[in-house]
């Protein structure tokens, strides 16, 4: 193919144009790129785009500038806001630091007045999300979902059924005194009552008649024995809570830690609950809106007397507060000691152990039955009904413990005993190869009882 | 017949109200037969004293729960004084502008920048090349249970709250690494921007022990000592 002269020209002033192109859309993307980079850097800690927060929202803030006649001086404020305030030159300075409660902003004397410009061309260029489809990762279940008790529903039905059922036998039985009346004449049919008639028919086929009457009683002292011993055992007590919390979004989608917000279980008997400043450490931010949780975080900052709408970014208004009262769910007899911290952090048990794997749960906590703990990997398998004391001694005697590491002084006195005394360390290894705690004392009746 | 047919109804009467016994309502305990174990005299944590033995006493009732010690509040930490000391009362105070945005409104406030004079507090735990390891793994298991869903594992800001999308504008510790022991100590206290304040989470010994782990994310070879003892990467605790 023979190019001429003038497609020659033509096609070069198109590559021109293209490298142009090329060029210029490079630049524009090294420069959003790089804004991209320092407002990660350097902003985001405190400044998110589309929201205010620690410090205001960077998209639209340049026209925020302009607005109030100072737009080049954002360049300043951005460079060393304390400089510029101190000055005295802008009006908006100081408008903004009083909005801001006097927080101060960190000074960025490093950065150029392009590298400034370029991140707030980047804030300025991303797009608002809409609220109705973001986030739908976090929390989408609806914790309000009220549950439809089927149990309740089926338990009506039968006792329809048994009425309905009575009252069958009852008018098939009058239908067949009647036709008897009507077939032999014999008016004394009519004066028997039900119980004379059963009593006859009872002792006619007197055989079958024992034998159910056997079964029947056998039947009701097996329930009555068996609802007897539930009385006290209270398996399926989960009690509702002023916060649906669902422990699955925390613990599991979020991978917070178990003891961050039940952080007395080092230190003490009990696991605790949090105290709600524990709960705003996150929820300052996650405001739950337009998702279906929004109304559980409400109760938050009521307890709290956190106020989104109080200055730029929500504050705590000068309350206390409502303070929440959950809902206790296991005690145990005050004859028994159990100690939270004694056992995460001398015994090292994992939470799971007895609480079961919290990270999939969906609602509020409560001790688990055996069959679904000993389902949980890396439990230690065990036969007896939790929380009672055959659960506990049988935990005792399988779970292998780690001594002289300066965890518990008792268990280091044992340690420099048991150097000592090799033969009763041997005995101890004997039956199962491991020191477990039963034999470091864990079976003594005052570990536990006094 | 008429006595046959109140027997008859008695009898569905009585299996309605044993059978409605039966249902499983989660929000109620059950019968019990010993209310005195479970709520004794001996006063326990969260258990609502409002009924014992059948008398309600309304003044009782629990109100409140999980709140935090009163202020100026000080734990019994035992009786060695090095222990002691580092668990005084923290000198520098909350400025007035956290009031607001992090609730300190049982504080003592200040209008002076108390943020940028804890720049010259150190690391009250001093390590050492006997010391260092032990504190650095408390450090890590601290910094996992506590810091780690936000910081990340590295410390780069990108802890599983932040993946999921839940939470935005964790610093990473690399870009942080000019700020001194003192003014970590003041963040993690009192809380900084978006953080919330960790007082009541830890104590002031185990905050100084998390801050040497999170010095170890800055730089690989803090804490570690060579062969004469002193460190290898310079100690922070003695900027100032």
């Amino acid at each position: 193919m023979k190019i001429s002269n003038i497609q020659q020209v033509t096609m070069a002033n198109n590559l021109k144009l293209l490298v142009l192109l090329c060029v210029l859309f490079f630049v524009k993307h090294t420069s959003f790129a790089q804004g991209e980079g320092l407002f990660k850097s350097k902003c985001s800690s405190c400044h998110q785009i589309h929201k205010n927060g620690t410090g205001p929202m960077l998209n639209g803030a340049r026209q925020r500038w302009v607005d109030a006649g100072e737009g080049e001086l954002i360049i300043k404020w951005v460079q060393n806001n304390a400089a510029l305030r101190a000055s005295g030159a802008s009006k908006r300075a100081a408008a903004v630091f009083k909005e801001y409660g006097g927080s101060q902003m960190t000074v960025f004397s490093d950065l150029t007045d392009d590298q400034v410009n370029q991140i707030l061309d980047y804030a300025d260029a991303q797009p608002k999300e809409d609220p109705s489809k973001a986030g739908t990762n976090v929390g989408s279940q609806d914790p309000n979902a009220t549950q439809t008790n089927e149990d309740g529903g089926l338990g009506i039905m039968w006792i329809i059924l048994a009425v309905l059922f009575i009252i069958v036998i009852l008018s098939v039985g009058g239908v067949r005194r009647q036709l008897k009346v009507a077939s032999t004449g014999d008016e004394s049919y009519n004066q028997l009552t039900y119980w004379d008639e059963f009593k006859t028919i009872a002792w006619k086929y007197r055989g079958i008649t024992g034998i159910v009457g056997l079964v029947l009683t056998i039947t009701i002292l097996v329930v009555v024995f068996k609802s007897l011993y539930s009385i006290n055992v209270m398996q399926n007590y989960q009690p509702s809570q002023p916060i649906a919390f669902p422990h699955e979004t925390h613990a599991g989608i979020n991978g917070i830690d178990c003891k961050y917000c039940h952080n007395s279980v080092t230190k003490s008997k009990h696991a605790g609950l949090p105290t709600v400043n524990v709960c705003m450490n996150c929820h300052k931010q996650i405001n739950g809106e337009g998702k279906p949780f929004a109304g559980e975080v409400k109760k938050i900052y009521a307890a709290a007397g956190w106020d989104p709408s109080f200055g730029p970014a929500g504050g705590y208004r000068n309350t206390k507060g409502k303070p929440l009262v959950w809902n206790k769910v296991h005690v145990l007899p005050d004859h028994v000691y159990f100690n939270h911290s004694q056992h995460v952090v001398v015994g090292g048990i994992d939470c799971k152990q007895c609480h079961g794997d919290m990270k999939q749960m969906k609602e509020t906590a409560k001790v688990l039955p055996i069959e679904e703990l000993n389902k949980v990997e890396g439990n230690i398998k065990l036969s007896k009904a939790t929380l009672t004391m055959g659960w506990c001694i049988e935990c005792h005697g399988a779970k292998e413990v780690t001594i002289g590491d300066g965890k518990n002084a008792y268990y280091d006195e044992i340690h420099s005993r048991l150097k000592k005394n090799k033969t009763l360390y041997k005995q101890y290894l004997a039956n199962d190869g491991k020191l477990t705690a039963n034999e470091l004392g864990g079976w003594e009746c005052a570990k536990c009882h006094y | 017949m008429k006595k046959s047919f109140f027997r008859i109804v008695g009898a569905i009467v009585v299996s309605v109200f044993v059978l409605s016994a039966c249902t499983s309502n989660a929000d109620s305990p059950g019968l019990e037969y010993a209310p005195d174990m479970y709520r004794s005299p001996a006063v326990e944590a969260y258990v609502d004293y409002g009924e014992v033995r059948g008398r309600i006493d309304e003044s009782k009732k629990t109100r409140l729960t999980a709140m935090t010690p009163p202020p100026f509040a000080i734990p019994y930490i035992g009786k060695d004084s090095v222990e002691v000391r580092l668990m005084m009362p923290y000198a520098r105070l909350a400025n007035e502008s956290f009031k607001a945005s992090h609730g300190m409104y049982q504080d003592v406030l200040t209008k002076e920048d108390h943020y940028a004079a804890a720049s010259a507090d150190g690391n009250m735990i001093v390590l050492n090349d006997k010391n260092a390891e032990p504190i650095l793994s408390k450090g890590k298991e601290l910094f996992t249970a506590m810091c780690q869903h936000c910081h990340g594992e590295k410390g780069d800001g990108n802890g599983p709250m932040v993946t999921s999308g839940a939470y935005s504008g964790v610093p990473n510790y690399a870009d942080r690494t000019s700020l001194s022991d003192g003014q970590m100590f003041y963040s993690i206290y009192y809380g900084k921007g978006m953080m919330g304040a960790h007082r009541s989470l830890l104590n002031k010994k185990e905050i100084w022990t998390v801050i040497h782990y999170i010095r170890s994310l800055q730089s690989p070879d803090y804490g570690k000592f060579d062969a004469n003892g002193t460190a290898v990467v310079a100690d922070t605790t003695k900027q100032k």
